[in-house]
């Protein structure tokens, strides 16, 4: 059993808050990503749950039991970090196997479990050489060996990615959910990547300036985002954010005119639209010129502009048309999101 | 729009096109300069040439010179040459073996005990927020004068006796120490001079090399379950030795060469047992006279200076890298 509870979390720096009013509970084995721009308090909230920073209100709790004071190295947590942060003056294996040896897990136990380890991770060829002679995935690798080594109470992971080219990304994503599955072990992992995100997550924390904005599976937070951040935060390219008024069932801003939308909503709004809801179409919600035409083999991007907006379109892949010449984009009604322009928060 | 944005910049930005349009304008003989090539090859030669110069006249020279002396028997007159025979006479010298002997065991004794106090000392204060402050206060005795510090130390050990009579009153022992008729108490007394002066110049090397240390690999090993000093045994010590070994060689050539210390306070004495390299090298040139055999000294001396010099650092040098 591996729960836990963040309660009214607070971290502040002198005047700066970190962190505010985090509560959160993290199930048993379940994958938990915090996601947010950098600054947002993610990797202060996991560095609290780690030990490495005490929060300046609010209780941490583990298995029932708060650990606020509690030592780092007296949690049982493992952590990967950004860095790799790995040992420069011992070998891989002496590396994977520090955990052990510090523990105070029996000798007889360290070399097989450092191999297991190193199996996992594919690394079993390399635990004779330094940090120094690996590539970046492999000492990526060689940190993740060293957090599964010991099999912790939970695995904490602070951006660990973000270091590696997209290609080994993609491949140490689907490697890292693997072994997560297979050990069964509560994992926080904290990424600004929303691909990471959704990718990984059991459920998704959206934090901004502190704060939680969303908590939930990656399908809510992408179909059923709670306000304007989320919703331009999550998706490549993020959802179409449009502010303009709301009358009678019509929304209308400049070159923007749209029907069938709720009338029992009025006022200033901001609509969402996200980018694969919109259709090239000979009659439609917008006409505009081309801006931009970006196409990547599978699909096209169209960005047209209208007055100082630009709007986000997946277009098919063989959609062609010269910049600046106009184009006219139709939206699925029923895939509308609206917003209060005010407060950014989501209308029902 | 950075596309349209920086377009729009350039059409409107003045200086922008006037550049564009008076670069073609140019004469076009080169738009590239051509160094003399010789004036380039010898340049950096001819900076440092002064500073060549000048150490040359001051090392090279008496160095040479020293070499030349100790192939000669030399007491005022003319020079007599003898051959290897100063060299012959050092190797049976009860004093220069015992000098050597004394210079090793105080040497070392003072290094020790100067590499642990650093490191402690450091180890405890690198990632303290007032570390700034530290350093100012542990620098203060590297700052005084070495005579003056020995100085100090003579009236506090020896003429003065400071320090027995503090024993006498806290009422450890009765009478005055006799230090002064004992080897091994003019020995700490010598050793604690220097650990006093120079233990500073270590600690803030090491803290140098303590604070470049990454922060994430201390974490990660807290995390891991290593105590403060199992970080600093098994991670931050290993990544500090070749600073260690430099710093300890360059430590190790200053005591090796200690001589104001012993000139003041103890001036060799008891019965030698306090003389070193140094001081032996001086009592034979400046007051038997024998410059000739003091010179052959200090050449012995300079050898095996350089040998352990180049063996420790080049050892520590090739166990960090591999």
């Amino acid at each position: 059993m591996a729960r836990i509870e963040l309660r009214n979390i607070q971290r502040k720096w002198g005047e700066f808050w970190g962190v505010r009013d985090v509560n959160l509970a993290i199930e048993d084995r379940e994958f938990l990503v915090l996601l947010g721009p950098s600054g947002c308090g993610k990797t202060t909230t996991m560095r609290m749950i780690a030990g490495l920073e005490e929060p300046t209100e609010g209780e941490i709790v583990m298995d029932g039991e708060v650990v606020n004071g509690v030592d780092a190295r007296d949690r049982d947590v493992a952590m990967v970090f950004q860095g790799y942060a790995l040992y420069p003056n011992m070998t891989v294996y002496e590396n994977i196997r520090f955990p052990l040896r510090m523990r105070r897990i029996p000798p007889s136990e360290h070399d097989a479990r450092v191999r297991r380890a190193a199996e996992m991770v594919e690394l079993s060829e390399f635990l004779d050489r330094k940090p120094a002679a690996l590539s970046g995935g492999q000492r990526q690798r060689a940190a993740l060996a060293r957090a599964i080594v010991r099999e912790p109470y939970v695995f904490l992971m602070d951006e660990p990615l973000s270091n590696l080219d997209a290609k080994l990304r993609q491949q140490m994503r689907v490697q890292i959910k693997y072994i997560q599955r297979k050990l069964q072990i509560t994992t926080v992992y904290v990424t600004h990547d929303q691909i990471e995100a959704m990718t990984l997550a059991d459920r998704i924390v959206v934090m901004k300036a502190g704060a939680i904005q969303q908590i939930g599976t990656p399908d809510q937070i992408y179909h059923d985002p709670a306000n304007t951040f989320v919703a331009g935060f999550i998706g490549s390219p993020p959802m179409n954010l449009v502010a303009g008024r709301l009358e009678g069932g019509t929304f209308s801003a400049e070159g923007i005119r749209v029907d069938g939308l709720p009338d029992r909503l009025g006022g200033d709004v901001v609509i969402g639209i996200r980018p694969e809801d919109c259709t090239v179409a000979d009659e439609g919600h917008l006409s505009a010129e081309v801006f931009g035409l970006e196409p990547t083999g599978d699909v096209t991007y169209l960005t047209l502009r209208a007055g100082d907006k630009l709007i986000e379109v997946k277009a098919d892949r063989s959609y062609r048309v010269p910049l600046g010449s106009g184009a006219t984009v139709a939206f699925d009604p029923a895939r509308i999101y609206l917003f209060d322009a005010a407060t950014g928060e989501r209308l029902r | 729009m950075p596309k349209a944005g920086t377009e729009e910049a350039s059409d409107l930005d003045p200086s922008a096109r006037g550049v564009a349009k008076a670069a073609p304008q140019q004469p076009a003989r080169t738009r590239f300069r051509r160094r003399n090539r010789r004036l380039k090859r010898w340049f950096p030669y001819l900076l440092v040439a002064p500073a060549v110069i000048y150490l040359m006249l001051i090392t090279l020279y008496p160095g040479v010179f020293a070499i030349t002396q100790s192939f000669y028997k030399v007491k005022f007159g003319p020079w007599r040459p003898i051959g290897f025979a100063n060299y012959a006479r050092l190797l049976g010298d009860y004093q220069f073996l015992g000098a050597l002997w004394n210079t090793f065991l105080i040497g070392s004794i003072s290094l020790a005990l100067q590499c642990v106090i650093a490191l402690t000392l450091a180890f405890h204060t690198y990632r303290d927020p007032w570390i700034r402050g530290w350093r100012i206060v542990f620098l203060v005795p590297m700052l005084f004068m070495p005579s003056a510090v020995a100085f100090l130390y003579k009236l506090a050990f020896l003429d003065a006796r400071v320090f027995s009579d503090i024993l006498i009153r806290l009422g450890l022992i009765e009478h005055n120490l006799a230090i002064q008729s004992s080897t091994w108490l003019s020995r700490a007394v010598l050793i604690l001079a220097d650990v006093w002066q120079w233990t500073p110049f270590l600690f803030i090397i090491f803290v140098a090399a303590l604070q470049g240390q990454d922060e994430e690999v201390e974490e990660a090993a807290r995390l891991d379950g290593a105590s403060w000093f199992q970080i600093f045994w098994n991670i931050s010590l290993p990544m500090m030795r070749p600073v260690i070994v430099v710093a300890l060689t360059l430590r190790a050539i200053d005591i090796t060469t200690m001589f104001a210390n012993v000139f003041i306070i103890t001036k060799g004495g008891p019965a030698f047992g306090t003389e070193t390299i140094s001081y032996f090298i001086y009592r034979t040139g400046f007051r038997s006279f024998d410059f000739g055999y003091a010179s052959a000294a200090s050449v012995v001396m300079l050898i095996l200076t350089v040998i352990v010099a180049q063996t420790v650092v080049k050892r520590a040098f090739v166990s960090a890298r591999s």
